[in-house]
């Protein structure tokens, strides 16, 4: 099993690389470059060709891509062109944040869109089903954003029960969670949506295989039929959907981080590209492609651990 | 159920102590927080700080030789800050200041002597270590004369000594030591003489500075203030509201303002020396190169209904690149009135008789964007159609310098006197993409004269006649339009007790000083 | 052959399926919306009125007037025309190059086939939005520009749809045939595998379509959308939160707009989905 993860990981390496490479060239097509944004709209044309020089901004590309590299594998994701600090100090710190949220968003996804979507599968046709199935493609058809800024009109405005800003103290449990309330239900009540369609839909599938039959034929209690035989089978293609999901959350928290100002690594991304600290975007990018891959390895490995039919190669 | 008693008990005890702990932590500390409109500070090296941002979070932890009155930006009222006298030779090329005792810099970096003025200068008016060089070129040489005297002395005389010398940009006197300790490291971890001292810096999230325990006007009233970065004007809103945040920068506008008097316990002050909002017609770029089509553009710009847009509790009047409140501002220059008819025939007599189009950029950011679309509004009327696009604020200020606009809608505030605008703006070596470019972007070439004659000019009438006449020309040459004058807007909490009056500063916010406190 | 199938099934699917019937028609309604938006907008999206900033609901505006005084229903009218044209040009694009790539690396298999699941892996990995980010951050804002953005981003995900359709095509009969018969490999393709993964295809496009419109109003909404003063819903929802407690409706009834947009689109996926559950799995 073990063997196995291991292997995986090594087989991702190379696209990971391949992405670095790709976000790395693909930034520095870029036209301009951000000395003036360090310097303020103030400074001479000579105090802004300076910087450049100091940032190595001109030196041959390929030896920026070498020099690129050799700090990458070190751990070094480089100094923000803006701040001119190191930048992996700065992901470190918005990185729970971000966390957080995608994995705030998916556990009250799962929580509730599973039931959800077994219940719609049991009653299928029936009202229940019909109620469920009008909300969750309600779910996935409002834009994260939209939903967000709903839910922070009505329970943080109108109703002043939620923070509207930042992302609390991470050190300080209950204002961790107070701050993470509102975006992850946000996030939260898409990814219902999503799971709870996904299951109703290999649910219904199936119960209408074989040895459903079978085991209704036998004579067994339909709740064992339901949780010990249907639903294991229908959680392994959901499960496989999980990594996918993981990524559509990832790309979610950013408008979701935007709305309720939450410094995490999405706010960080619109920020680097709006300021033209492309140094930051390259990183930043990075570390959420590490992460999509991260999950979906993780995704993957759970996929074995479920399904009893799949070997280990 | 014993057990679940006992575990009753002891849960509630837990949260009681917890409950103790919290309160007696934050119980007497006093604290600001302020939300302002930034994404994060540029630098805090005051050598470098240019935003708003930047001033608001370095004027709380530097003082200059001298300092303009709290209340007033009046260059006639400086006052004495580091410096307790000075002198000043009958040429006025020789300039010396005479240190007070005893100053301490934060953090244990020791006594502010002559060596750290001489530094601080010297780094002010070096182009490698700061971005206000330009404006000490006339400085010959600093000389400590002794450990609480130092000596200035000048290539030719500049309009105000003073001036440079105040609590703002190169202005600001710097730990020697700790520049030459942290180097680079200083623009995040700066040591000043101010009230307050750098506590933490968080990117992208906020700064707090902590009250200085040795600040010579003696120790500042509040223990802390932080300082949140919301560009988001709906955020600060929000925070505002919920009481998370105390002071708050507001929009320029009058919806704003409006919207937040009537939150109960609010104050709002707008104040001066404001922003002008100028816009500047590059000459090179067709058919921008013809006089006519230029004043078909101040003739079809309705200044009242931008005005009216904008609010009139935040805007103010203003007819001359220079405004009325600086030293040589004048209201004695050409005007053209809103007149879309007369702009039309201009535009057909120049060749234009359907108008024309122009591509532009202009940044996401509201005092710019939002008039600029007005503007753009008001010209399609007469038929010229403006294609905008919009980018991030720091990267419109990079493609403006890049000669990339025809139009270019500038906001600012200068030290008010009329030289600094009118150098940076409409003198020839400004002129942007050369060497010493700084921000003409109309390529103006023609008051250089008049510019150079006024800043070594010693009686101060003629000085102002200069200055009128170089205003009276950028206008009859409609090289720029000004728009308007937009103030200062911020929301506070009227527990907060700023304790001074807010009238006008340069730092373009509600500057925490050591007399600010906090009445709850 | 195979074509006649798909189009029955089409056919079958409208009839029987009550909700993508439903979708249909509203997403019909929609593109109407978008195509007649000149003549039947009550005002010049563009035209600023300062005596009507931020006005409330009325007969004379019904969505309300925003910081300029523009109409908003003129504006959320015209709004659906660039939610529309980037939608569907989108997924358009993303179709024209993905379904080649996925064909071909599912048809040929072997190294080819390595060659495009490995570019799509690296693709996949961005989310769309991220991806959308990324290329606009290069080009800068303009609507054929997030056309390319999002379309680049869906890309992958439709070649890698049209691989795994391939591949289960690929053993029929009737391609075994093609190949006895000495057609060469470009000929199959676009001749007998094509027509049979259209279906599938077909259904995935209509959710893209949804997906696209999100996204457009997602990028709008940063900021990298289309030049003002051109309506967008993002960008309108984006001005309206500014005035979230003054003049909510500013943000509303954009974001309805795109709701209902998308939520048709989801509809008649929904329905064409249904009718052939069994095939389309995979």
């Amino acid at each position: 099993m073990l063997k196995y993860a291991i292997r995986r990981m090594i087989f991702v390496l190379p696209t990971l690389w391949a992405v670095v490479t790709f976000v790395f060239f693909l930034i520095r097509i870029v036209p301009g470059g951000p000395a003036v944004a360090a310097l303020g709209s103030y400074a001479t044309e000579e105090s802004i060709r300076e910087l450049e020089k100091q940032m190595g901004l001109n030196k041959p590309i390929l030896i920026q891509y070498g020099t690129f590299l050799k700090d990458l594998c070190q751990g070094d994701l480089g100094k923000s062109l803006i701040t001119r600090r190191p930048i992996s100090s700065e992901i470190a710190r918005a990185l729970p944040y971000t966390l957080d949220l995608a994995i705030g968003g998916m556990i009250i996804g799962i929580l509730f869109g599973i039931p959800t979507g077994i219940i719609t599968a049991l009653k299928r046709n029936r009202p229940p089903d019909y109620i469920g199935r009008i909300l969750s493609l309600v779910g996935i058809s409002m834009p994260e954003f939209y939903l967000g800024i709903l839910l922070m009109y009505i329970l943080a405005i109108k109703l002043p029960l939620f923070p509207v800003l930042g992302g609390g103290d991470l050190s300080n449990l209950s204002s961790r969670l107070y701050h993470l309330f509102l975006p992850a239900l946000t996030l939260g009540i898409i990814m219902t949506a999503f799971i709870s369609r996904m299951v109703r839909s290999s649910m219904l599938n199936v119960l209408r295989e074989d040895y459903v039959r079978t085991a209704r034929a036998k004579g067994l209690h339909e709740r064992v039929v339901i949780y010990k035989h249907a639903l294991r089978n229908a959680l392994i293609p959901t499960v496989t959907v999980i990594g996918i999901y993981m990524s559509i959350l990832m790309g979610g928290s950013v408008l979701t981080e935007i709305i309720f100002s939450r410094p995490g690594l999405g706010k960080m991304m619109v920020f680097a590209v709006k300021d033209r600290d492309y140094i930051a975007l390259q990183s930043v990018i990075i570390i959420f492609s590490a992460f999509v891959f991260l999950f979906n390895l993780i995704t993957d490995l759970l996929y074995t651990l479920i399904d009893p039919r799949i070997e280990y190669r | 159920m014993k057990g679940g008693k006992y575990f009753l008990i002891f849960l509630v005890a837990l949260v009681s102590v917890g409950i103790c702990l919290f309160s007696t932590a934050f119980a007497q500390e006093k604290v600001i927080k302020m939300a302002l409109k930034a994404s994060d500070i540029r630098s805090l090296d005051p050598h470098y700080g240019t935003t708003t941002i930047d001033y608001a979070c370095i004027d709380p932890m530097f003082n200059g030789l001298v300092r303009f009155k709290p209340e007033d930006i009046n260059p006639e009222k400086i006052e004495p800050d580091l410096a307790e006298r000075w002198e000043r030779s009958k040429d006025g090329l020789v300039w010396t200041f005479y240190l007070r005792k005893g100053v301490k810099f934060h953090k244990g970096y020791g006594e502010l002597t002559a060596e750290d003025v001489k530094f601080s200068l010297e780094k002010a008016a070096n182009k490698a270590t700061s971005g206000f060089a330009a404006d000490y070129s006339a400085l010959d040489k600093v000389e400590v004369i002794d450990k609480y005297t130092v000596r200035l002395t000048f290539k030719s005389t500049i309009p105000s000594v003073l001036g440079i010398l105040t609590n703002y940009h190169g202005g600001y006197i710097v730990s020697k030591k700790a520049v030459e300790e942290k180097g680079d490291k200083f623009k995040v971890d700066p040591i000043g003489t101010g009230p307050f001292m750098l506590k933490e810096y968080v990117p992208k999230e906020k700064i707090v500075e902590a009250r200085h325990p040795d600040y010579f006007r003696g120790k500042a009233k509040l223990d802390r203030i932080e300082l949140w970065f919301m560009p988001d004007a709906s955020s600060r809103e929000m925070a505002y509201r919920k009481g998370e945040i105390d002071i708050v920068e507001g929009e320029r506008e009058q919806v704003w303002v409006n919207k937040m008097r009537e939150i109960p316990g609010t104050a709002i002050e707008i104040f001066g020396p404001g922003e002008t909002l100028v816009l500047h017609f590059n000459m090179t770029k067709k058919p921008l190169d013809d006089l006519r089509v230029r004043q078909a553009i101040f003739h079809a710009i309705n200044i009242d209904e931008l005005m009216k847009f904008l609010g009139p509790d935040v805007t103010e009047k203003l007819v001359s690149p220079i405004p009325m409140n600086y030293l040589g501002g004048t209201d004695k220059v050409p005007k053209y009135e809103f007149n879309p008819e007369k702009a039309k025939k201009l535009l057909t007599d120049a060749g234009y008789p359907k108008g024309f189009e122009m591509s532009m950029v202009i940044t996401e950011m509201s005092d710019y964007r939002r008039p600029m679309e007005q503007v753009q509004e008001q010209l399609r009327r007469v038929g010229i159609n403006l294609k905008m696009d919009v980018i991030a604020h720091s990267a419109f200020h990079e493609q403006i310098r890049k000669d990339v606009n025809p139009l270019v809608l500038y906001v600012c505030a200068r030290f008010p006197t009329a030289d600094p605008l009118l150098t940076q703006f409409y003198y020839s070596k400004s002129i942007i993409g050369t060497p010493t470019a700084i921000t003409n972007f109309s390529h103006y070439n023609k008051i250089d004269d008049l510019i150079e004659k006024a800043r070594v000019e010693t009686d101060s009438k003629k000085q102002k006649a200069l200055w009128a006449e170089a205003q009276k020309k950028i206008l009859e040459d409609a090289v720029a339009l000004p728009l308007c004058i937009t103030k200062f807007v911020f929301g506070r909490k009227v527990y907060v007790d700023l304790g001074y009056e807010m009238r006008s500063t340069l730092t373009l916010v509600t500057t925490i000083k050591e007399t600010t406190d906090v009445r709850k | 052959m195979a074509m006649v199938s798909q189009r029955e099934i089409l056919i079958k699917t409208f009839k029987n399926n009550k909700t993508s019937v439903v979708g249909l028609i509203m997403a019909f309604l929609v593109v109407i919306i978008a195509l007649i938006a000149p003549w039947i907008s009550p005002y010049d999206p563009i035209a600023q009125d300062m005596n009507v900033q931020h006005a409330p609901p009325s007969w004379a505006h019904p969505f309300g007037a925003d910081s300029y005084g523009r109409d908003q229903l003129s504006r959320i009218l015209w709004g659906s025309r660039v939610s529309l044209v980037v939608g569907i040009l989108s997924v358009l694009f993303a179709m024209a190059a993905g379904i080649p790539l996925g064909m071909i690396g599912g048809y040929k298999g072997g190294r080819i086939d390595n060659l495009v699941l490995r570019f799509i892996d690296i693709f996949m990995s961005f989310p769309i939005v991220i991806l959308g980010l990324l290329v606009l951050a290069i080009m800068g804002p303009g609507l054929i520009k997030i056309v390319i953005a999002i379309g680049v981003a869906l890309t992958p995900r439709i070649a890698r749809l049209a691989r795994g359709s391939t591949l289960s095509v690929k053993g029929k009969e009737y391609i075994e045939a093609a190949r006895a018969v000495g057609q060469n490999d470009g000929k199959i393709m676009f001749i007998h595998v094509l027509p049979n993964i259209s279906g599938e295809i077909l259904v995935m496009g209509t959710l893209w379509v949804a997906t696209a419109i999100i996204v457009e109003a997602s990028l709008s909404f940063i900021g990298l959308g289309v030049r003002p003063p051109t309506p967008s819903w993002g960008a309108m929802i984006r001005d309206g939160l500014d005035q979230l407690t003054n003049a909510p409706w500013l943000s509303i009834f954009p974001g309805l707009a795109i709701f209902i947009s998308v939520f048709s689109f989801n509809l008649i996926a929904d329905g064409l989905r249904d009718i052939s559950d069994p095939k389309l799995r995979g």
